[in-house]
């Protein structure tokens, strides 16, 4: 571990305790005391239930969920960025969340029957839709077993467009038009779904998502190059490519799931952490997940915390502060996206 | 062809513009123009209408929205979309004045109307008290005004009525009045619906969160600790579904002592005259021994 990676560790245990602990409907101090409690395995004094809930049941998930899908984005910005070679890219470029969006909304506005439960039915909706998406430009940007990557972007932008457009039809023929808020909310990104449950899934799915691109650290950094120069250091290319998009697949699918589209932060993470760590992928990939999991965490508590009593939805955030604060990052380091 | 249709609309409505007309000032303090007979109206809204039947104009709305159900004797009328706003279907209804809500129609689509030459009449619900309010100003500017104030003074007296069985009761609870059981979208500051829970004999928590329909998080709720939850979540809704998506909310005491209440939503979030039958209702949940009867 290089001195960034220990740094954005150590930045996002703070993060998280900092996440938990404020917010309006219990003090710093209880709310300390609260985790204290949990993080000792309940040796301390019993905490007052009301704070217990609200501190162990809710915001603790969301702060987790926030730190998974948070680095599950910035991370898999950074293997999309290398996919496509192309600074442009996120994990929504292959028009995954469009299409897990589009699952999503089939199901909630009541046109997919519940199969299970409706906690279960969603996640699994989204994530066929964003399966659906990525098989449709896959098959479109494959031909005799290579991939070519400008078939790959423009299959993604339209299938993303196909897939949003879908959505829209979908959510404006609603046979149940009260529920349209709630999707709008959902549609823009929040967290405020978490349960320890509901973590389960992303948190396997962006644990997968790490192993899978740590393993691949070295062939990602010979991809870099080009295919051809990667192909002459060895680098199995094509199957790389194949790897990488079902990872990003799995891991950005049960992301929106969980907390919908949340923007920007694919696109900017990696460019920031790149700058400090190099395009080195062994540093690059663990800094982006940390770098991703810091800034949704303070960006979800900045959404809690701005309306009294209700809350925002965590993309506006992510837009609001991110792309400023990339903007500042393009005007200071353009030898960097060249 | 669509063009030329409303270009000829828009001509004839410049011409007409020119006779004499009534000058009238809406709740959104919009001065508009209308004809000294209004003889057919049409509503954007399905609080709207109700609101015309109740000042006794229901005998001028020439058409109600796609999702308009209430009195009975809207279901032979003719019907329009409102998201979008259907406008060909409205204009050629050939009506006089449409009244608009200020919750849910835009100023955008008055000016749309007013180039076809129709008045847009906004009407603004926001405190119990407007309801009435708003039955008066529609007998007067439809001609009906007898019937209207009649109407009018007859809600008032029903809550003047639930107001006397209510304010002497000592235990007032602390109530959670949500729109969706899921998504916990509420009411803000400056609702009817805090007047509502009120006259009903209890204390609405949310009463004085700034945003107008909060998103309300769960930690709120719990710590506000309401002692009864009751939502437009219609009769069916079984209150363990509540539980379900709140998990956490196990120790509030309106779950522990089962005071959870799914109401009929046409009577809470339909700010016309069936918002009195609504607060009976509510009354009725809030205070059980009151014995209050609608």
């Amino acid at each position: 571990m290089n001195r960034w990676t220990i740094l954005l560790l150590t930045l996002a245990i703070f993060s998280v305790v900092i996440s938990v602990s404020m917010g309006r409907e219990v003090s710093f101090g209880e709310a300390l005391s609260v985790l204290w409690h949990h993080l000792t395995f309940g040796s301390s004094s019993s905490p007052d239930p009301i704070a217990d809930r609200i501190i162990w049941q809710l915001r603790m998930p969301r702060a987790l969920l926030a730190l998974v899908v948070g680095g599950g984005l910035g991370m898999m910005g950074v293997a999309m960025q290398t996919l496509v070679r192309n600074p442009l890219a996120e994990p929504y470029i292959l028009g995954i969340s469009s299409g897990a969006t589009a699952g999503a909304s089939l199901f909630y506005l009541g046109f997919l029957p519940p199969l299970i439960s409706k906690a279960v039915s969603m996640p699994i909706a989204a994530f066929a839709g964003g399966l659906c998406a990525i098989l449709i430009v896959y098959s479109v940007a494959g031909r005799r077993g290579t991939i070519s990557v400008t078939r790959l972007l423009l299959a993604g932008v339209a299938v993303a467009s196909l897939m949003g457009a879908l959505s829209s039809f979908i959510t404006l023929s609603s046979p149940e038009p009260d529920k349209l808020r709630s999707v709008l909310f959902w549609l823009l990104g929040s967290l405020h779904l978490a349960t320890w449950s509901s973590l389960i899934w992303p948190a396997i799915a962006v644990l997968i998502g790490i192993a899978g691109l740590l393993m691949l650290a070295r062939p990602l950094d010979g991809m870099l190059t080009g295919d051809e120069s990667a192909h002459s250091l060895g680098v199995p290319v094509e199957s790389v490519k194949r790897i990488l998009i079902v990872l990003a697949s799995l891991v950005t699918g049960s992301i929106v799931a969980a907390s919908g589209a949340i923007g920007f932060v694919g696109l900017i993470v990696p460019h920031a952490v790149r700058s400090f760590t190099g395009v080195t992928h062994r540093r690059v990939l663990p800094a982006s997940f940390l770098a991703g999991a810091v800034f949704l965490l303070w960006a979800d508590l900045a959404a809690r915390a701005l309306l009294p009593g209700s809350q925002l939805p965590v993309g506006i955030v992510t837009a609001l502060c991110g792309v400023p604060f990339f903007l500042i990052l393009l005007h200071r380091n353009h030898q960097g996206f060249s | 062809m669509r063009q030329i249709f409303l270009l000829l609309l828009i001509l004839t409505g410049c011409l007409s513009s020119a006779r004499d007309q009534l000058s009238v000032t809406d709740d959104l303090d919009r001065t508009i123009y209308v004809p000294p007979r209004i003889e057919r109206v049409a509503p954007l809204a399905p609080n709207i209408t109700e609101l015309l039947f109740a000042a006794g104009a229901g005998s001028k709305v020439a058409g109600v929205s796609t999702v308009d159900d209430f009195p009975a004797a809207v279901d032979s009328l003719p019907r329009y979309g409102l998201i979008p706003t259907d406008f060909e279907a409205i204009v050629a209804l050939d009506v006089d004045l449409i009244l608009a809500s200020e919750q849910v129609n835009s100023p955008q689509d008055a000016d749309i109307f007013a180039a076809v030459g129709i008045p847009v009449y906004f009407v603004a619900v926001n405190t119990l008290g407007d309801v009435t309010r708003v039955i008066r100003d529609l007998g007067d500017l439809l001609g009906t005004s007898e019937f209207a104030h009649e109407r009018a003074t007859q809600l008032e007296d029903s809550l003047s009525l639930l107001r006397t069985l209510t304010s002497d009761l000592t235990t007032k609870p602390d109530v959670l009045f949500l729109i969706n059981p899921v998504t916990l979208y509420g009411f803000g500051q400056g609702s009817y619906i805090h007047d509502m829970v009120d006259l009903a004999g209890g204390h609405s928590i949310t009463q004085h969160l700034s945003i107008r329909f909060p998103l309300l998080t769960d930690e709120f709720v719990l710590a506000a600790g309401p002692e009864v939850i009751a939502g437009a979540f219609g009769l069916q809704f079984e209150n363990p579904h509540l539980l379900l998506h709140h998990p956490t909310w196990d120790i509030l005491p309106a779950v522990q002592q089962d005071r959870i209440y799914g109401l009929n939503p046409d009577l809470y979030l339909r700010p016309g005259p069936r918002l009195v039958k609504g607060t009976w209702e509510l009354a009725r949940v809030l205070q059980p021994d009151a014995g209050i009867q609608p």
